[in-house]
């Protein structure tokens, strides 16, 4: 009798188990991402809902909440809060979302070439992102308001570099891992372009790491911004920014606290909801293979 | 201590799909006892053993219950309920000691938790320094250890150290799943038998899973043999090895090739004169085809330590050469190093005559390709099986359509080409692993321990797969093996590595039949899983080289 006959009929049971369950999203990740579904319509329709949010109008200054028209009553300069409110959701996401890609990408591309190139671009990379890391935010973000002016861009920009060396260094350690895996090394006894191993093979394999690491920073970018903006560094005076209007607010907490509350309330159910869509969708990715 | 025994009645494991994983068995294992659970993977056995200790993966459930010594409990008691039990009463031993260690704490940190985990009091000053060392002087490891990495230490001792926490809560049963697979013959061996020591020692009640039929022989009092979720045969081991009546028990040991070889050398089988008549008659030296690669006198040091030391072999085009010896002999680096994945620091490597320069830079993908030994990270798990073999066909600038006739080639079914490589069994991601090695029409084709890590009814399919790409493609085919049975199978010539230098090389019947070295004995004789490591430090104290 031969050997692999029997082999044959040995194997030929079940194979490939999959220890996949069905996925329900929990009730905390659902809301949070119907929370941001409708801050997301907000950004995209408050041109049309709310064109003259900014508008003054002393003569209906400091109305309190629950005014017929003014739901949430106006400020002293007579601005409807909730048209306010619903104008600066614009600025308090996109802003941050750019931040988020923008410094993901300098991430993906730096610390992928660093990781897999090692030696003087990996060391140039390396300290360049502990520079980085050594400088306050806030801090820098004062500093170069103070020299280069404020504005929205610029803040946008300054915190691409400054939000970069976190992705720089988890992108990185990704690669580091996956470099010496035995699918890396069948890729280069191909002789594979170093692009193609790095970008086909590798990325993909590091992508959960990068989409999470993406998403805390929105979180992390929101509260900066706002932080930014309250400072009197990020968005100009009179511009809809819920930052903005927590410093207007600071003289009217009596006369109308909903002027504060709310845009206060809704940077924290921005960051946190977008914080918790993050974990998920990491542990998510995690689970369905995306990094081993 | 005195034993405990364990009773489980009516275990069933059930998916999250709701099919019947394993199908309801009862289970008693006595204190001092070892009980082997034996089948292949995807036979339940691992399941079988993850529900006595509530660690089943997420969405499977348990039924029917388990005593441990007085106290009985429901399987399908939720996780907090099982946490007291984790630890104390049942401990488990996993496959890898790499990875089943911390790799960022020292040994004795990590034996020092378990043992304050199980008292519940923490351990101070001079109290921990000897509770750790008396632990580790129970596996026979020196005081030492306790202020090492894992990552220092060799996978025999890894896993001692792995048992050693693993002990340090004096539990009454121990699972010990597939603990010495990713080990050598030797150290497998004497892990076992250590663990044995301790054991009898203790009372304690051992089950033992394994796909590794010899290593059940004689080191277990009953064995248990799973296929697809039943019990299909249970008795005391001596008996059911000698006399299986379950003819998937027959087929497991007829695919093991250990029990093969044991069968072969008693000459009570004629399927000992068989396996010779497929070695073709290399006698006829001049008949032989010139070498294809050579390498010559190739010496690679990692810092002060020299790993290989003026080692020569040739390849030929039809034929397997066998590399043989324990980890740490520097077989996988020759393999790098004639790779180009390490870049040598001595030596010449000759592809049809012309010298190699040190590195990949130098070498084509037609000229040599190689299949590792894990079939779980060789393959991209973010690519299809269809992406990653027109890959590799591209190299070679062939159609994408020939994805077909390679997995042909490997034995697999075309409509592979659109799953994912963690829809696959580890043989077939092997045999992937194979076909991506074959697109580039390669003349050499280096195995770095490719079938070790599998099941022995995969790994006899995959030595066939290979012997006939040898025979039908006349590939030159270097095969790493730490498993001399495996090479006997296959190879034509074998070389005997032992600390980074050639003791041994020749006709593989020879070398394996009539060894000239006393390591090549030594290795012979740890494949039949005797007392090799006694041997070992004879051999070192006598001098030998």
């Amino acid at each position: 009798m031969s050997t692999s006959t029997t082999a044959r009929a040995v194997v030929d049971g079940p194979v490939g188990v999959e220890f996949r369950s069905k996925h329900r999203v929990p009730i905390v990740v659902a809301i949070s991402l119907g929370f941001l579904a409708i801050v997301m319509f907000f950004v995209v329709a408050a041109p049309f809902l709310v064109p003259n949010a900014t508008e003054q109008d002393i003569l209906s200054s400091l109305l309190p909440p629950g005014t017929p028209g003014h739901p949430l009553g106006t400020d002293e300069l007579g601005r409807d809060i909730l048209a306010l409110t619903i104008a600066g959701a614009t600025s308090a996401l996109v802003g941050p979302c750019i931040v988020a890609v923008g410094s993901m990408l300098i991430g993906v591309l730096l610390g992928t070439v660093a990781g897999y190139e090692r030696g003087w671009v990996d060391f140039l990379v390396s300290r360049w992102t502990d520079l980085l890391l050594a400088l306050p935010v806030l801090l820098a973000a004062i500093v170069v308001a103070g020299v280069f002016g404020g504005g929205y861009w610029t803040t946008t920009l300054l915190l691409i570099v400054l939000f970069s060396p976190s992705d720089i260094r988890i992108v990185r350690a990704g690669v580091l891992e996956q470099s010496a895996r035995p699918y890396i090394e069948a890729a280069q006894m191909l002789s594979l372009s170093r692009w193609r191993v790095m970008f086909r093979h590798i990325l993909p394999n590091v992508s959960t790491l990068v989409i999470t690491n993406a998403m805390l920073n929105v979180a992390f970018a929101i509260v900066a911004f706002s932080s930014l903006s309250f400072l009197g560094v990020g968005v100009p005076a009179g511009t809809a920014d819920w930052g903005r209007q927590l410093t207007d607010a600071r003289s009217i907490m009596f006369d109308n606290p909903a002027a504060a509350i709310v845009p206060a309330l809704l940077i924290i159910a921005v960051a946190c909801a977008v914080n918790l869509v993050g974990d998920w969708l990491g542990q998510r990715l995690t689970r369905t293979g995306g990094v081993a | 201590m005195t034993a405990v025994s364990i009773h489980a009645r009516g275990l069933t494991v059930l998916a999250p799909d709701g099919r019947t994983m394993v199908q309801p068995l009862d289970l008693d294992l006595v204190g001092g006892e070892t009980v082997a659970l034996i089948g292949e993977s995807g036979s339940g056995k691992t399941l079988t053993a993850k529900s006595l200790i509530g660690l089943l993966p997420p969405g499977f459930r348990a039924q029917g219950e388990v005593r441990y010594g007085e106290q009985a409990f429901e399987l399908s008691m939720p996780d907090a309920a099982w946490r007291p039990l984790r630890g104390r009463t049942v401990s488990l031993l996993l496959q890898d000691p790499f990875t089943s260690l911390s790799p960022v704490h020292r040994c004795g940190e990590q034996i020092a938790w378990t043992i304050e985990a199980a008292t519940g009091r923490r351990l101070r000053g001079a109290a921990r320094t000897s509770a750790i060392a008396a632990r580790l002087a129970e596996v026979r490891l020196p005081e030492r250890v306790a202020r090492a990495y894992p990552h220092e230490l060799s996978g025999g001792m890894r896993q001692r150290v792995a048992i050693a926490a693993a002990l340090a809560s004096d539990p009454v049963l121990l699972i010990a799943d597939e603990p010495t697979t990713a080990l050598d013959a030797s150290n497998q061996a004497e892990i076992l038998d250590l663990l044995h020591g301790i054991q009898t020692a203790r009372g304690m009640a051992v089950l033992l899973i394994s796909h590794d039929l010899g290593l059940v022989r004689g080191r277990t009092d009953r064995v248990l043999v799973m296929r697809s979720g039943e019990i299909v045969e249970r008795g005391d081991t001596a008996t059911v090895l000698a006399a299986p009546e379950h003819a998937y028990t027959r087929a497991l040991i007829e695919v093991d090739p250990a029990m093969r070889a044991l069968a072969a050398d008693d000459g009570s089988t004629a399927d000992g004169s068989a396996d010779d008549g497929s070695t073709p008659a290399l006698a006829a030296g001049t008949d032989r085809p010139t070498a294809v690669l050579e390498a010559s006198g190739i010496v690679k040091r990692f810092g002060e330590r020299t790993v290989l030391d003026d080692v020569s072999i040739a390849l030929r085009p039809g034929e397997v050469t066998g590399v043989v010896g324990e980890s740490g002999s520097g077989k996988s680096t020759l393999a790098r190093c004639i790779a180009g994945l390490e870049r040598e620091d001595g030596g010449e490597i000759r592809f049809e005559g012309v010298v190699l320069a040190p590195g990949r830079g130098s070498r084509t993908p037609a000229q040599m390709q190689i299949v590792f030994q894990d079939p779980y990270s060789s393959l991209n798990p973010m690519m299809s099986i269809g992406a990653i073999l027109r890959e590799a066909l591209h190299v070679a600038r062939r159609p994408a359509a020939d994805v077909a006739v390679l997995l042909e080639t490997v034995g697999l079914p075309a409509d592979f080409a659109g799953k994912r490589p963690a829809q696959l069994s580890g043989g077939q991601r092997q045999r992937v692993a194979i076909a991506r090695a074959l697109a580039p029409r390669p003349s050499v084709l280096i195995c770095d321990e490719s079938v070790s890590a599998l099941d022995v009814s995969v790994q006899a399919q995959v030595l066939a797969l290979l012997a006939q790409l040898r025979d039908e493609l006349g590939l030159a085919i270097l095969f790493i093996s730490h498993d001399l049975a495996v090479v006997r199978e296959i190879a034509d010539t074998v070389t005997v590595l032992w600390d980074g230098r050639v003791v041994e090389q020749g006709e593989c019947a020879r070398v394996l039949t009539a060894p000239e070295h006393e390591y090549t004995r030594l290795l012979i004789a740890a494949g039949r899983r005797e007392n090799p490591r006694a041997a070992a430090s004879d051999l070192a104290s006598k001098g030998t080289r």
